[in-house]
């Protein structure tokens, strides 16, 4: 079976013929640890996209669309504001959505399209999300008091952002349909989502409603990116066409099996708690254990639930690779 | 007094500027400005954080509490010095080095404030030294560690350490918190405590300096 069928496969509750995809969703490596297992023998020369298939993954493309030029303005400290009111916002707007800078990133889309035809890989791409694009613009803390300092500015942002997002969606359908796509938002953390369900669907619900429609047309599947506890999260993401999660943050108490037995029919991908790579071989072995029989039950593809970590030896994450397919064969067994 | 119900309530709504013109009232009206502290403005702010940590209030509305009790405390601070009331004790807190999340770190200082607590904050990516050397100079009886990356969670172990050799580890009490975090790493390095939200480290806080 293809690497694309085998994904496909899964994102339609179907098992493929021989194990699950071998993906590491993940795909922009913490940099921390490409660096680490650079001391402890991963070739410097790899281009970005062959480090997967280095490791024994599966190949898999991801487009993350820029939303912003290089010219735009940088916070001048960490997860700081770009624009803090209305007029603010209105003097970066030149640098914002910038539609050439999609038009190059899709050229790349272009070049993938007959391996992508045959089969060789899964396509998918990112777009920014009604909660965290705002985020970038106002700053980390500005964000959080906007949706009671300034509800106006935060839903014409995410006016512009949707309409931004439908013109790119044309062009990449033009090229291609990809198998999925996520929405980057990490809304939620340990204690669950950051913000309401009132919240929610008086901000981000409108904004979703415009966008999920067209993509799920084409077949594509919309899938949110959101790390820490989104378990209470789902049934609100459900109403907006959602149709799946990743990655499923182990260490924030998400128990990808409840989750299971409460939605049967939503998308997992991730779940492998990171933490055990840290720890040994038998703890990875254990993990994966844990997540067998959710694995049989379709429609979830496991993978390391964020970037793997730095303290994971080269030598050990062999050893998951081989365990990630090994479980994915058992998976598929009846 | 209905007033300081309706600061506390207020307060938990966010509402600052209310808050503010409700506590210039009570001011008026000869109420102490203690009582409008604890009975109007920690009260909102703990009912806000008892919510909180039951779930059924998120950050941005525990934000928009908290600023309207700083700035409701900002105004009752002359009053409050003038009446020589002293706050229950004083934390240093801070992200530790090498981590930028600060978004957790800023809600405990909110929290701990919400208990009259006052709080020095390092900001993030703070040095081990810098938490001893603040403890010592500012004499701080708390000093409270958030990291929420697994790589830079041994930097508590390290605060620990230091503490010890620098001979303050008696005086001194060390909460730990953050997303990696949890009780059996908080024993493993030998901090005194750690909660899983803000609004524990609080109740925490307040009962290390009360006790
Ligand atoms: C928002 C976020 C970011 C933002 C941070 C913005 C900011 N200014 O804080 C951005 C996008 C910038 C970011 C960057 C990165 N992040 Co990040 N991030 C998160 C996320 C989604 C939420 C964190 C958050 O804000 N929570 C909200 C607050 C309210 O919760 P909290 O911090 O947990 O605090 C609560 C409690 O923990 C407790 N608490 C906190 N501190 C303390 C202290 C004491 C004393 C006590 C008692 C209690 C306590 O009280 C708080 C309130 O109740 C988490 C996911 C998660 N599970 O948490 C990942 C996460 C922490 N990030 C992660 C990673 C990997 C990164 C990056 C390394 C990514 C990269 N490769 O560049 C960088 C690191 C940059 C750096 N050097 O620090 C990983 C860490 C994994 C690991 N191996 O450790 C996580 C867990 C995501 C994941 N799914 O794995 N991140």
């Amino acid at each position: 079976m293809t690497n694309r069928d085998r994904v496909k496969a899964v994102l339609n509750f179907e098992m493929p013929d021989d194990r699950l995809p071998a993906i590491e969703w993940a795909s922009w490596w913490w940099d921390r640890t490409i660096m680490e297992w650079q001391k402890q023998g991963l070739p410097a020369n790899l281009g970005f996209h062959d480090i997967a298939p280095y490791l024994g993954l599966d190949q898999h493309y991801q487009f993350w669309l820029p939303h912003r030029d290089a010219l735009c303005p940088q916070p001048k400290f960490f997860g700081g504001p770009i624009a803090e009111d209305e007029e603010e916002y209105e003097k970066i707007l030149p640098h914002l959505y910038p539609d050439g800078d999609v038009d190059r990133q899709l050229e790349f889309m272009r070049s993938l399209k007959a391996g992508h035809d045959a089969g060789d890989y899964p396509v998918w791409f990112s777009l920014d999300g009604g909660f965290w694009f705002p985020r970038t613009i106002l700053g980390i803390e500005n964000h959080l008091y906007s949706f009671y300092d300034q509800p106006e500015l935060y839903e014409r942002i995410l006016n512009d952002l949707a309409e931004f997002q439908l013109r790119q969606l044309e062009k990449i359908y033009s090229i291609l349909t990809p198998e999925f796509m996520t929405f980057g938002e990490d809304m939620s953390y340990n204690n669950g989502p950051m913000i309401s369900e009132d919240c929610f669907d008086e901000f981000l619900l409108p904004y979703y409603n415009k966008v999920v429609p067209y993509i799920k047309e084409h077949g594509t599947k919309v899938i949110i990116d959101s790390d820490g506890d989104i378990s209470r999260m789902v049934p609100w993401l459900k109403r907006v066409g959602i149709e799946g999660v990743l990655p499923l943050e182990r260490k924030a108490g998400v128990d990808v099996a409840a989750l299971r037995e409460v939605h049967p029919d939503f998308l997992f991908i991730g779940a492998f708690d990171k933490m055990t790579m840290r720890e040994s071989e038998e703890a990875m072995r254990e993990e994966f254990e844990r997540l067998l029989p959710v694995m049989k039950k379709g429609g979830f593809i496991p993978s390391v639930d964020h970037q793997t970590p730095p303290d994971c030896p080269l030598e050990r994450y062999h050893i998951y690779v081989d365990m990630l397919k090994e479980y994915g064969r058992k998976a598929v067994e009846d | 007094m209905s007033i300081l119900n309706d600061i506390s309530e207020n307060l938990q709504r966010g509402k600052a500027k209310v808050v503010k013109e409700l506590i210039q009232q009570a001011l008026d009206a000869g109420e102490k400005p203690e009582t409008i502290l604890s009975e109007g403005l920690l009260d909102g702010m703990n009912i806000i954080g008892a919510k909180f940590k039951e779930g059924t209030v998120y950050v941005p509305e525990v934000l928009v509490a908290a600023r309207a009790m700083n700035q409701g405390a900002a105004m009752l601070k002359p009053y409050l010095e003038e009446a020589g009331v002293k706050s229950i004790g004083r934390a240093c807190l801070g992200t530790v080095q090498g981590d930028l999340h600060d978004i957790g770190k800023n809600l405990v200082k909110m929290m701990l404030e919400g208990k009259g607590i006052e709080v020095i904050d390092l900001g993030t990516d703070v040095a081990p030294e810098t938490f001893i050397q603040t403890a010592i100079e500012q004499d701080c009886q708390l000093i409270c560690l958030s990291a929420l990356l697994t790589t830079t969670m041994g930097v508590m172990g390290e605060v620990v350490k230091k503490a010890e050799e620098a001979g303050i580890r008696d005086k001194v009490k060390i909460m730990i918190g953050g997303a990696p975090v949890d009780e059996a790493f908080c024993r493993q390095i030998g901090a005194d405590v750690y909660t899983p939200d803000a609004a524990s480290a609080a109740d925490a806080a307040k009962a290390l300096l009360t006790a």
